[in-house]
């Protein structure tokens, strides 16, 4: 072919910047978290698995991984399911789909701080719109919809939207209380992704081939339910797994959102890795501690990326 | 079953439309708060755009404008006042210094390794390519601590390298323009080598050409990220505001969120985030495309 050492010039500069940039880090940020290292300092000491001990025995730590674990739980399904259900929605309309999904995708491409600040005033407890729609409420259609009156076993004097109308409009105050906090910024974190999800799964959608839709039906599955059962939602598999996985890293990332809007609080309720990797190791300089969070969290997704590429990768293809 | 067809539509669109109002909502908020007057926001009323009565603005004049200056419609002062309050132009400036930097270097070092994994062969390839498989894992805002103490060593911090540096090699470029370099049929690299052409020349002049589609897809994929991005700023600016990137600058306007005036403050917020809806919104199918690229395999 040709005897050129050109390969040498093409690869080197990628492959140093890998090391440097992304896999030495690896270890460095494995070293320090089994040091005292703190930023500035000239010395440091080997201290073992001191620092993951304080991770996992503390009550601030311990509440990190509830409040991580709880946001992706609930974003991940959320966010897919709605994805899947907007996606599908769409493909059968007949006319305006272009204008929902432009609609939808906007969060993904707005910056999310901005719109995180824009959500903050939309739930302002005085100046925000859905306060005030919720008081205007009371007494009417909104208060018998939102607060499940329409359900057989909600008292509809004892609803959380009576009882709020009742108390002189003790709305909640969405981000700032300790109960509400979490899925407030969970709904900010669903509201972001699930257009996302939408667009992989339009994408998915169009690539089952309409004969299959004609072999369910011959076969006996004629409402649109047991067509989705035999035909769409197994076709769409891959995706999902996809969308699941993709889904699962970016949530574990929140940061913007909490870092406005709650800075981890109310009492440690929405203080998610990430803020904590920032808050320990840049703000109050803890350099080490940071360290061994940040491995941890290297190790979920690592684990999650491996589960998906080479544990369910192989089932899911039909 | 005609009829029955058009209820169904008629459902789908009722749900869509209540989704796309909560979608909404914030845009709305955003928009409206930055037209209308401090009164109105206050009392939350003036719908959309407020009255927009012409009226002298206390702040502007404790700030030291004449009170001539500061009379004027609401949406005249907002926008105003939230220039004349910070430098919003170079908050954006610097995001365009740093997002194209980092794309620009992207491609610079990419392209050619592409090239050579895909086309060229040599010993060592495969073991290269499962490298950039393995660097594909690594999550990078995992990584931000270690690097940001790497920076810090070698005195980066507050610095424009240390917004750039990080980002300049993107692995999933090199898996992606890889992938698309397959696809490029062997004859005309080998026509090109017939005629002289050295290796390098074949890369920017032969190869280049034809990923541009694929190219353009990365850009938006590396602009809109980074563009957006907000931790990694927040991460190694610290405090020189010559060096704010468009989200630093957002934070920056929300400070005094309960002395502050709204209007200025939403003003600036939607200056900023503006640019970027407008291009999606004008180039709709290639946005789409460019940040669902992960979907791509």
């Amino acid at each position: 072919m040709h005897n050129s050492k050109a390969h040498i010039w093409f690869i080197a500069p990628a492959i140093i910047l890998m090391i440097i940039i992304l896999i030495f880090p690896l270890f460095l940020a494995g070293g320090i978290s089994f040091t005292d290292y703190n930023l500035g300092n000239k010395t440091f000491e080997w201290v073992g698995l001191e620092n993951y001990d304080k991770m996992f025995n503390r009550k601030t730590y311990v509440k990190m991984i509830w409040a991580t674990a709880t946001y992706v739980i609930v974003v991940v399904p959320i966010s897919v399911v709605l994805g899947l259900c907007a996606a599908m929605l769409l493909n059968s309309l007949r006319f305006g789909a272009d204008i929902y999904k432009t609609i939808f995708f906007l969060p993904v491409m707005a910056t999310l701080l901005a719109m995180a600040i824009a959500w903050e005033f939309t739930l302002h407890p005085t100046l925000g719109i859905v306060n005030s729609f919720l008081a205007n409420g009371c007494g009417g259609v909104r208060e018998f919809i939102l607060g499940f009156h329409w359900l057989p076993w909600v008292d509809s004097q004892e609803s959380w939207y009576a009882v709020a109308c009742a108390n002189n409009m003790d709305f909640p105050y969405w981000l700032k209380q300790k109960n509400t906090a979490i899925w407030t910024v969970c709904f900010i974190g669903i509201w972001q992704a699930f257009g996302f999800n939408m667009v992989l799964y339009l994408a998915g959608l169009t690539s089952i081939p309409r004969e299959l839709y004609q072999a369910a039906e011959m076969d006996g599955a004629k409402s649109t339910w047991e067509q989705f059962k035999l035909v769409t939602w197994p076709m769409l598999g891959p995706t999902t797994l996809f969308v699941v996985t993709i889904t699962t890293i970016r949530t574990f990332q929140v940061f913007d959102t909490i870092e406005i809007l709650t800075k981890g609080g109310p009492s440690k309720t929405t203080y998610v890795m990430m803020y904590a990797i920032f808050e320990k190791a840049i703000q109050q300089n803890l350099t080490s501690i940071g360290a061994a969070i940040t491995v941890v969290f290297i190790g979920f997704i690592l684990v999650l990326t491996f589960f998906q590429r080479y544990v369910i990768e192989k089932r899911v293809h039909y | 079953m005609e009829a029955k067809q058009y209820i169904g539509e008629g459902w789908k669109h009722a749900i869509l439309i209540i989704g796309a109002i909560v979608v909404m909502l914030p845009f709305y908020m955003m928009v409206s708060m930055s037209l209308k007057s401090q009164q109105e926001i206050q009392s939350i009323s003036g719908g959309l755009i407020g009255a927009q009565e012409t009226q002298t603005f206390p702040v502007c004049v404790k700030t030291g404008y004449s009170e001539e200056t500061c009379t004027m419609k609401p949406y005249q002062y907002n926008y105003w006042f939230a220039f004349e309050k910070a430098p919003i132009p170079r908050y954006l400036m610097n995001g365009v210094i740093v997002t194209l930097s980092i794309f620009i270097i992207q491609v610079l070092v990419a392209l050619p390794c592409a090239y050579a994994l895909a086309k060229l062969r040599f010993y060592g390839r495969e073991f290269v390519f499962s490298m950039v498989l393995f660097c594909l894992l690594i999550p990078v805002h995992g990584i931000a601590l270690p690097l940001y103490v790497m920076l810090a060593q070698a005195g980066l911090v507050d610095t424009y390298s240390a917004l750039i540096l990080p980002w300049i090699i993107s692995v999933f470029g090199i898996f992606l323009m890889r992938q698309f370099f397959m696809t490029v049929p062997d004859e005309l690299i080998d026509a090109a080598r017939m005629d002289g052409m050295g290796e390098y020349a074949i890369v920017w002049k032969v190869m280049l050409p034809t990923a541009i589609p694929a190219l353009l897809a990365f850009a938006i994929f590396s602009v809109v990220a980074h563009w957006n991005d907000y931790f990694w700023p927040r991460m190694v600016i610290t405090g020189n505001r010559d060096l704010f990137t468009p989200p630093l600058g957002i934070r920056e306007f929300r400070g005094g969120i309960d002395s502050d005036e709204f209007g200025p403050m939403m003003a600036s917020i939607v200056t900023v985030t503006v640019p970027l809806i407008v291009a999606f919104i004008i180039a709709q199918k290639r946005f789409i495309e460019g940040i669902t690229l992960t979907g791509m395999k």
